[in-house]
């Protein structure tokens, strides 16, 4: 039972995270209709920010979110409005092919920067988990899904209240009526690939101290990350964090009484069984 | 000009084209040229005509590379049979996959085929008893066969360059085919919109599905010659990302839904990959994102579609 709860709580907090990027991913497929191969990489980018910005100037992880999550919306806005805006309008096939070969590049240009080695950030707080009820939970993890919570719910609340968060959702529904009242569609497009860029770099930042960082970690990151949106529907928001906790519980559990050889394996057995029954998304929301 | 002389033209210049030097890096960059012109071939049947992005076409290489020299190492069957049973192999995992997959529309098959490259790599790398695991499996002696009464012993490249020239040829031939048929007619319309093909009443799974199993043939033959060439496979080898995106690359590159485009593709991934990987490690991969890139952006239709447009206007003209 101990080690039920035990992997039960480290799976709700790595999947909140895993829920955060998904969540990126999914806002932009909502309003471009694109998924963003490269969406991975923006969450290694964020991963080496704090890396960097903890080793060469001593700038707490967590702390040095202040500084890359706009810096983050600035190069997502700045990759949209130069490299993505002319490609999109050519087809859904295009946009797909183009970001991959833009996450290839981002991969391997770090790679040659960065070199391939796993890399880590030990925090002087990073090594004594806390044990609240007799579980052990590590505090940086439990910070990052603090954070998380926090971010999501800001991006939610952004979403919903104001005007340029209704516009967004405008956009999402009916980019044509959207456009008909009124919306510049090409800013709020821009402004979204920014959001969307932002909240992987943000979770990257998050994740930082709790895994190796290395150039091509985006690959395994983004793979997970589809998994999630299938699982709660691509283009929903509360399908892409139910689908992101559903992904770190099931990852978490498998490890402990299947195989931790198979850990990754068993979300992917999740994801086609899923394609083949419920092919809408678990809860129904998204469209296939 | 007559029906068979571009075919007859190809032939001659793919049977001369190692004769004309005896350096084996000369031989051996020919081989990887077609060996990649295969794979763009294979990955466009599918990618190309019907619009059906893959990044996880590794799988079907791995699972023909694994067939052929499990059933030679394990069983003592002959390897030519083997390569055989390697593109039937990975025809019948494609089929389900595709059953499952084309009956969602959207991008849902682009995502699964990489779930599915995974799942295969991890299984491939877990499975011991049969696969040696991380280890991979080497083939240190490979049978002399006999061919129109010759004894060829496989040690020097040249049958080698020879059996992978027939291989392309095959998938030129299958492209071709494919392109002129009823089938590449409806794999095009599913392409363009998928709801006018139904509504036509064109089976747009079952087409899919087939362009599917052609492809994934294609490739299982690929990675059966992958095996017997370099004689050592391993799953990160084999299952590779990398290995599924240059297949993607030849294809767009040389130019979508084209029969010749893969060739062009497959010359600049070899030529790019020749000079930048003795530079500095992984630069061919940058040059491959960058080229990508600005091939969709500038030559949408790749650099062989754009040729094939510019010699039909100064037809016209």
């Amino acid at each position: 039972m101990q080690m039920f709860l035990q992997s039960l709580v480290s799976g709700v907090l790595t999947g909140t995270l895993y829920a955060m990027i998904a969540v990126g991913l999914t806002i932009v497929f909502g309003v471009m209709r694109i998924i963003n191969m490269a969406h991975g990489e923006m969450v290694m980018l964020g991963m080496f920010g704090a890396y960097w910005s903890y080793s060469l100037l001593h700038l707490d992880p967590f702390l040095s979110l202040l500084l890359w999550m706009p810096a983050m919306f600035l190069f997502g806005m700045v990759v949209y409005r130069f490299l993505l805006r002319k490609i999109i309008p050519g087809g859904e096939l295009n946009s797909l092919l183009y970001t991959a070969g833009l996450s290839l590049l981002i991969a391997n240009l770090a790679l040659f920067l960065w070199t391939g080695d796993y890399r880590n950030i030990n925090l002087p707080y990073g090594m004594l988990p806390a044990r609240p009820f007799g579980i052990s939970v590590s505090i940086p993890l439990a910070i990052a899904f603090g954070l998380a919570l926090a971010i999501t719910s800001l991006l939610s609340l952004f979403l919903s209240r104001t005007d340029t968060g209704r516009a967004i959702r405008a956009t999402a529904q009916n980019p044509e009526a959207a456009a008909l009242m009124g919306i510049e569609v090409g800013r709020i497009d821009m402004i979204t690939f920014g959001l969307g860029t932002a909240l992987a770099g943000a979770s990257g930042v998050l994740l930082a101290p709790s895994l190796y960082l290395y150039p091509t970690v985006g690959e395994i990151l983004i793979v997970k990350c589809f998994v999630i949106v299938v699982l709660g529907g691509l283009g929903s928001i509360p399908g892409a964090i139910a689908g992101g906790v559903l992904l770190g519980i099931v990852e978490s559990l498998g490890s402990v009484y299947v195989s931790v050889a198979y850990k990754d394996g068993i979300g992917f057995v999740l994801f086609l069984l899923v394609l083949l029954f419920r092919p809408k998304g678990l809860f129904g929301v998204g469209r296939a | 000009m007559p029906r068979f002389t571009l075919p007859a033209l190809l032939a001659a210049a793919l049977i001369a084209a190692p004769l004309l030097s005896t350096h084996s890096f000369v031989h051996h960059l020919l081989i990887m040229v077609l060996f990649s012109t295969l794979l763009g071939l294979s990955w466009n049947l599918l990618g190309g005509f019907a619009g059906q992005v893959s990044f996880g076409h590794s799988a079907f290489l791995g699972l023909g590379a694994y067939s052929t020299l499990l059933l030679y190492l394990k069983l003592g069957l002959s390897p030519w049979f083997g390569l055989l049973a390697g593109g039937a192999v990975a025809m019948a995992v494609a089929v389900p996959i595709g059953l499952i997959c084309f009956r969602l529309r959207g991008p849902y098959f682009s995502l699964a085929t990489l779930a599915v490259a995974e799942i295969i790599r991890l299984v491939a790398l877990n499975w011991d008893d049969l696969t040696a695991g991380p280890q991979g499996l080497i083939i240190t002696h490979l049978p002399a066969t006999s061919i129109l009464g010759q004894t060829v012993n496989w040690e020097s490249k040249l049958p080698f360059y020879y059996l992978i020239a027939v291989l392309a040829l095959l998938g030129m031939g299958l492209t071709h085919l494919v392109a002129r048929s009823r089938l590449g007619a409806y794999l095009l319309a599913v392409r363009e919109d998928l709801e006018s093909a139904e509504a036509v009443g064109i089976d747009t799974v079952r087409t899919r599905v087939l362009a599917l199993a052609l492809s994934a043939l294609l490739v299982g033959l690929a990675g059966g010659f992958y095996g017997l060439y370099f004689r050592y496979i391993d799953p990160d080898a084999v299952f590779s990302v990398a290995l599924s995106v240059e297949m993607v690359f030849i294809a767009v590159v040389g130019g979508i839904a084209t029969t010749a485009g893969p060739i062009v593709g497959a010359i600049v991934l070899v030529g790019i990959s020749e000079t930048f990987r003795t530079q500095f490690q992984s630069g061919h991969l940058i040059f491959y994102g960058l080229f990508m890139m600005l091939v969709i952006r500038y030559l949408p239709d790749g650099i062989w579609g754009r040729v094939r447009l510019a010699l039909k206007q100064a037809r016209e003209r």
